[in-house]
């Protein structure tokens, strides 16, 4: 494996020599501690060093709006909409979120494989960095580590005055040529430790999940959720969608489109008449944990939550994943340990 | 995943496209229902099998899941019972014959019939839980000699509820057909049964060793029709239900059908109830 070093002062010249490739998306600063993915237009604009984003790159594969179709309603008659390939460098990526994209990749291929989404995706390159965990990362708890390159074509580690550059890709390869930087030759650091964590792997957080189907923590959190499905909104490995018509001013035309939506929000079980299926927040919080723990790790022996921290982040009512998930483990660890 | 092993996704199917069919029927059913009878182009088969669901859209309106009425033994078109609830079903009242609506479907598992052939069938069918029920019922109508006793217990609220009455006295008629019908509440001029779907239950003579069931109706019915199939006697194993969510895509993509872990919309929405007893969500 080749490995480079970038000089903290060459990070720009090295975004606009991929820029020269390609178009660059990577996080910039939107506000004191907030951080988005843009596309980049000034290299200087581009921030390495970040927490998190709000949003992850998954807007870029499932944005928050599709347009599926667009209709003529004299002629009662719809053409489908072109998905773009997006081929695109995601810069700065970190390692749970490109983990998310592979649950994704999962989500969109299992059954019936999505166009939509796999048009988009497959031509994504990928640049991860390695970031320090702050006081929501959780992702070594569930085996993604700050340094794990998974996925990508080019991976950055972060020295004190620069990075450790390393080409994994042939694609990744390919980026580098014309951008000339010196070998790195020693050795990496050591990447930070997480301080939040949940104490027990997948496996063992099935059958704790399976047992606390009526565990009294969901109707607690409840009691603070103010149902407003901001979790759903930020992570990044929630897909679920929703597909509705827009119908243009002259009633002549429209399109028909597909947005976000979230387990979260009442109406999300509602069916035609008004039945809601998941009537109570505590049944939504527990369906939302079970996504991520559960349902969908039962089928695949991986967590669906890639612990990048963001549903306790941004959660308007301080609701913390991390203590639900480790109150669950606590009381389940009591139980086996108690006198019968 | 490597996504290098797919089809390229150029060359996958955009499975949110809908196929354009024409209304060639519209008739009324009750106050709130109405039948459609709907062609494909080319007068194509949808290929389904009794129990699955089509997504139906009006541009500019919306798409929803509707179940196929008709038995795929109707060759050449297919039909829906559709109940009023909203927006789109409104809309879709309005309709004549000759208007081309969208179509994507079928979808879903719909009913096992290998598991009902040769086995006394009984269907139990609360309200519009008729709708998709005649799917089967007529299949095994078509197909007679596959099947044993056809048993049909159908529960309305009242006579004025009533859905597809002309088949109804045909299989009243039916000396094949074992039929009860029973509504909640009866108007002075109702001659039959009065009283909740249950109570057809006790009285009907099962061969519970060779008898499938089928159940379908509004959500608060199915414990109850539980219950009294099991004090009948009837086993788990026997009973099979078709279950209402909101299956948006269809595809097991939009997550809204899920109960617990299963995609009404791929495992569903017909269900063995040895496979969802132990789902909380189901019912």
């Amino acid at each position: 494996m080749v490995q480079f070093y970038l000089e903290g002062e060459r990070v720009s010249e090295f975004v606009a020599h991929l820029m020269n490739h390609k178009t660059v998306y990577a996080p910039h600063r939107k506000g004191q501690k907030s951080f988005s993915f843009e596309r980049t237009q000034n290299p200087a604009d581009v921030v390495l060093d970040y927490p998190r984003t709000m949003h992850s790159v998954k807007k870029y594969f499932l944005p928050p709006r599709e347009e599926l179709l667009t209709f003529d309603l004299k002629k009662n008659d719809f053409e489908t909409s072109d998905i773009p390939v997006c081929d695109a460098i995601f810069l700065g990526v970190h390692s749970y979120d490109l983990a998310a994209v592979g649950r994704l990749d999962y989500n969109f291929t299992v059954g019936s494989p999505e166009r939509n989404y796999l048009t988009r995706r497959q031509d994504a390159i990928f640049i991860g960095v390695s970031f320090e965990p702050d006081k929501y990362h959780f992702s070594g708890s569930v085996g993604i580590r700050p340094e794990d390159n998974t996925g990508c074509d080019i991976f950055l580690t972060k020295l004190f005055d620069g990075y450790v550059l390393e080409v994994l890709t042939p694609t990744g390869q390919e980026l580098m040529e014309g951008m000339d930087l010196p070998a790195h030759e020693a050795g990496k650091p050591a990447t930070g430790h997480f301080h939040q964590h949940i104490f027990v792997p997948q496996a063992k957080l099935s059958e704790i999940m399976e047992r606390s189907y009526d565990n009294p923590v969901w109707e607690e959190t409840a009691e603070k959720c103010v149902g407003c499905g901001t979790c759903n909104l930020v992570c990044p490995t929630c897909y679920c969608f929703n597909v509705e018509e827009n119908v243009d001013i002259t009633v002549t035309k429209g399109n028909r489109e597909r947005h976000w939506d979230g387990c979260m929000l009442r109406k999300f079980s509602e069916v035609a008449g008004g039945e809601v299926f998941r009537e109570s927040l505590a049944s939504r919080q527990r369906h939302r944990i079970f996504r991520k723990f559960k349902y969908i790790s039962d089928q695949t022996g991986q967590p669906w939550c890639v612990g990048c921290g963001r549903c306790t982040a941004y959660c308007t009512a301080g609701i913390s994943i991390v203590s639900i998930v480790n109150r669950l483990i606590g009381e389940y660890e009591r139980a086996a340990v108690a006198p019968v | 995943m490597n996504l290098s092993e797919l089809k390229t996704p150029a060359e996958l199917e955009d499975l949110y496209h809908p196929v354009m069919a024409e209304i060639k029927e519209v008739k009324r059913l009750s106050a709130m229902e109405t039948y459609y009878r709907v062609e494909l182009p080319g007068g194509e088969d949808l290929g389904h099998m009794p129990g699955q669901f089509v997504e139906l859209s009006i541009f500019g309106v919306g798409e929803a899941p509707f179940s196929v009425s008709s038995s795929p033994t109707l060759k050449g078109s297919f039909e829906l019972g559709v109940r009023r609830a909203g927006m789109l079903t409104d809309v879709l009242l309005r309709q004549q014959p000759g208007t081309k609506i969208g179509i994507r479907g079928p979808f879903g598992n719909g009913i096992d019939v290998e598991k009902f052939k040769g086995k006394d069938v009984l269907i139990v069918a609360g309200g519009i839980g008729l709708v998709p029920m005649r799917s089967m019922i007529n299949y095994v109508i078509d197909n007679r000699d596959q099947f044993g006793k056809l048993i049909i217990c159908y529960g309305s609220k009242s006579e004025n509820d009533l859905l597809f009455t002309d088949e109804l006295a045909q299989w009243d008629k039916d000396p094949s057909i074992d039929y009860h019908v029973t509504v909640d509440h009866g108007s002075e001029s109702w001659q039959g049964n009065t009283g909740v779907i249950t109570t057809l239950i006790p009285r009907l003579d099962l061969d519970l060793a060779n008898t499938v069931c089928c159940i379908c109706g509004p959500p608060v019915m199915y414990r109850f029709v539980l219950m009294s199939l099991k004090s009948k006697g009837l086993s788990d194993e026997s009973i099979y239900m078709s279950l209402e969510r909101r299956m948006k895509c269809g595809v097991g993509k939009c997550g809204h059908c899920q109960i617990n872990h299963s995609y009404v919309c791929q495992d569903g929405p017909v269900y063995h109830y040895p496979d969802i007893k132990s789902m909380q969500e189901a019912l």
